[in-house]
């Protein structure tokens, strides 16, 4: 626990604790000949009681003035959670409405608006968790490391709101999300949060790749299929499949012999994409180390209140003060 | 002689004690605050991998050079401020993240700096009229608030035959075009996915016509570019200047990090805002100060004990 101050050369008002030593701060009343008064001990112990009280006064309220704060801490609880790598599709298509029409980015009800809302609100409700960000289009891009900070990742996912540009290439996304758990200790769930509204060939070399990344790691992939009333569905062998005509239902072939947890939600409505996330949210809870972040609190308000103890003892004793000398 | 007044250090010591318990009510005075807010893009086609800046301390390449001048930046600016980060490849502009405060979420940005990449981008080609305009367009759908910084060596790659129309209002958007690279032609070098150094590029390569000529308006007949010999790079000064003159940010060519820092911090660029400010501390001077006053004033006759 560490104390840092605000305005450390408001310490140098503490010089002001001097004055009462020196100076008496009471009106001197005429007497003829105070030699003549006996000294007395109670009276000079009041004297320094109520000087050291003045001095007392003045130095915690230079402190107060000063700021003093303690750091902001950071504190490790063990708590349930995840880590979660949200990969995001940004390929030109997400730009579409449910019914495939083009809607322009900035549009509220475009796949990757609503999708944008709903992940807001899944991460804002995820309390514990840490969360990494990576768009994917053609190729992979770093947008956030794993971090509690809550407000980046926020700002990360509203930025999504952009155009997205290009073609929807998974492999290199999953590649990248993987590695951000390379080094990493086993602490809570691991997931991959995929969200994307199309799919792609993966080459051979790559699938064997993947597959070994995703059980070195043993992390849990998640689907949310943005899919379009065109498009085929995961489950339902296509009439004439081709890898290149329904990407979708290969890929979903091969997640499925990946070795690790897989489960794919495929949303065809704002309501179902809605439906996945909250299914999301409720799976997965595992013991997870986080560290919780004490901000900077400040503490001058203790020297204020030292401060006003003195000073109201210090006005008392004035106010029984004798004004005059009754002659 | 007998005065009987009130005792003025009776007064005096009432006021700062009423003042001290003021400071419990935590009080705030709104003070003005100066600020940034800056939406920061990158190019991050090849051209930006030229080796052309010797600087001493700072990288070589362009785009390293780039993200040291940001990181210096953003440790610069004053807290308050706003940092957005964007990339920009072929036509188009991704921001990564809206502006977020600098100095709370200082690890996270610079991290997220470190690690921008020529390997991110979504395609080789770069046709930086459209990406400057599509940058505008994407900070003015955001926030026009927000300052443009947008970094490139201002080579249309490969070189466009047509210009782009800017459909915006010059000015809308403020900020700064910031040139990067040397004006001496230098090679590109060419990395594999790896990012190990596989030679350097060549007109052969880039020599082909763009993709797609429905985004131009007219069609001019400009030299083609020589077919053999090596794709020299520089950065194209008179190009960002008519840009800059075009939509109306400033340009500002990038030498060093604090020749940046100047240009980013231009009196035009400050955004004002008013903070609530705890004012205990100017309480807490005034009871010090009546206090003083107390002891170091004497007052009455002097009437010592000997």
């Amino acid at each position: 626990m560490s104390i840092g101050l605000s305005a450390p050369w408001a310490l140098i008002l503490g010089i002001t604790a001097l004055i009462p030593l020196l100076k008496r701060g009471q009106a001197a009343i005429s007497y003829p000949s105070i030699s003549m008064l006996p000294s007395d001990p109670l009276s000079t112990m009041l004297d320094r009681l109520l000087r050291s009280s003045a001095a007392a006064a003045a130095l915690s309220l230079s402190l107060g003035i000063a700021g003093p704060y303690l750091h902001e801490q950071w504190v490790e609880r063990v708590g349930t959670g995840a880590h979660i790598v949200l990969l995001l599709d940004r390929s030109s298509s997400m730009n579409e409405n449910f019914s495939g029409s083009y809607m322009g980015g900035r549009a509220q009800e475009t796949k990757g608006a609503i999708a944008r809302k709903l992940l807001a609100e899944f991460v804002a409700r995820r309390e514990h968790d840490l969360f990494a960000m990576i768009d994917f289009s053609a190729a992979p891009i770093y947008v956030m490391p794993f971090t509690q900070d809550r407000p980046a990742i926020l700002a990360a996912i509203e930025a999504t709101s952009g155009r997205g540009h290009g073609v929807t290439n998974i492999a290199p996304g999953l590649a990248m999300a993987l590695d951000f758990y390379s080094g990493k200790p086993f602490t809570g769930s691991r997931i991959v949060l995929l969200v994307s509204d199309g799919a792609a060939r993966i080459e051979e070399e790559t699938r064997d790749q993947l597959r070994q990344w995703f059980q070195e790691t043993q992390a849990t992939l998640y689907w949310i299929y943005l899919r379009n009333p065109r498009s085929g569905r995961l489950s339902e062998k296509p009439v004439n499949p081709g890898e290149s005509t329904t990407p979708e239902y290969f890929l979903h072939q091969y997640f499925q012999n990946l070795g690790v947890p897989y489960r794919a939600f495929e949303a065809e409505n704002p309501e179902a994409l809605q439906r996945a996330i909250l299914e999301v949210e409720q799976l997965e809870n595992l013991p997870l180390h986080y560290l919780e972040k004490l901000p900077r609190r400040d503490i001058s308000g203790y020297c204020y209140a030292a401060a006003l103890a003195f000073l109201a003892l210090l006005l008392s004793a004035k106010a029984l003060e004798v004004k005059s000398w009754p002659v | 002689m007998r005065l009987v007044r009130r005792d003025w250090r009776t007064t005096a010591l009432f006021v700062a004690t009423v003042l001290v318990a003021l400071t419990f009510a935590d009080p705030k005075l709104p003070l003005p605050l100066r600020v940034y807010r800056y939406a920061f893009v990158i190019d991050i086609t090849q051209s930006m991998n030229v080796r052309d800046y010797h600087v001493a301390n700072m990288p070589a390449d362009r785009l390293n050079f780039v993200k040291e001048s940001i990181r210096q930046a953003v440790h610069d600016l004053p807290c308050g401020s706003e940092v957005g980060l964007g990339l920009f490849t072929t036509q188009s502009v991704q921001l990564l993240f809206e502006p977020i405060e600098v100095c709370e979420h200082l690890r996270v940005i610079d991290d997220v700096l470190g690690h921008v990449d020529w390997r991110m981008a979504w395609a080789a080609n770069s046709f930086v009229a459209q990406g400057v305009y599509a940058a505008i367009r994407d900070v003015k759908n955001r926030d026009p608030g927000i300052r443009l910084a947008l970094f490139t060596d201002g080579q249309e790659a490969p070189p466009q035959t047509i210009r782009p129309t800017f459909s915006g209002k010059p000015g809308e958007i403020a900020g700064l075009i910031v040139g990067v690279g040397g004006l001496h032609p230098t090679t590109v070098p060419k990395y594999d996915r790896e990012n190990r150094l596989i030679g350097y590029w060549e007109n052969t390569d880039i020599a082909q016509m763009p993709e797609s000529s429905t985004a131009y308006e007219t069609t001019e007949t400009v030299p083609r570019p020589p077919r053999e010999g090596y794709y020299l790079s520089w950065l194209d000064e008179n190009h960002l200047r008519e840009l800059s003159a075009t939509t109306g940010l400033r340009y500002h060519r990038l030498e060093t990090p604090e020749g940046l820092m100047d240009a980013l911090r231009a009196p035009e660029f400050v955004e004002r805002r008013t903070t609530k400010t705890d004012i205990r501390w100017l309480l807490g001077i005034a009871a010090l100060l009546l206090f003083a006053t107390v002891y170091l004033i004497d007052g009455g006759e002097a009437s010592k004990r000997t």
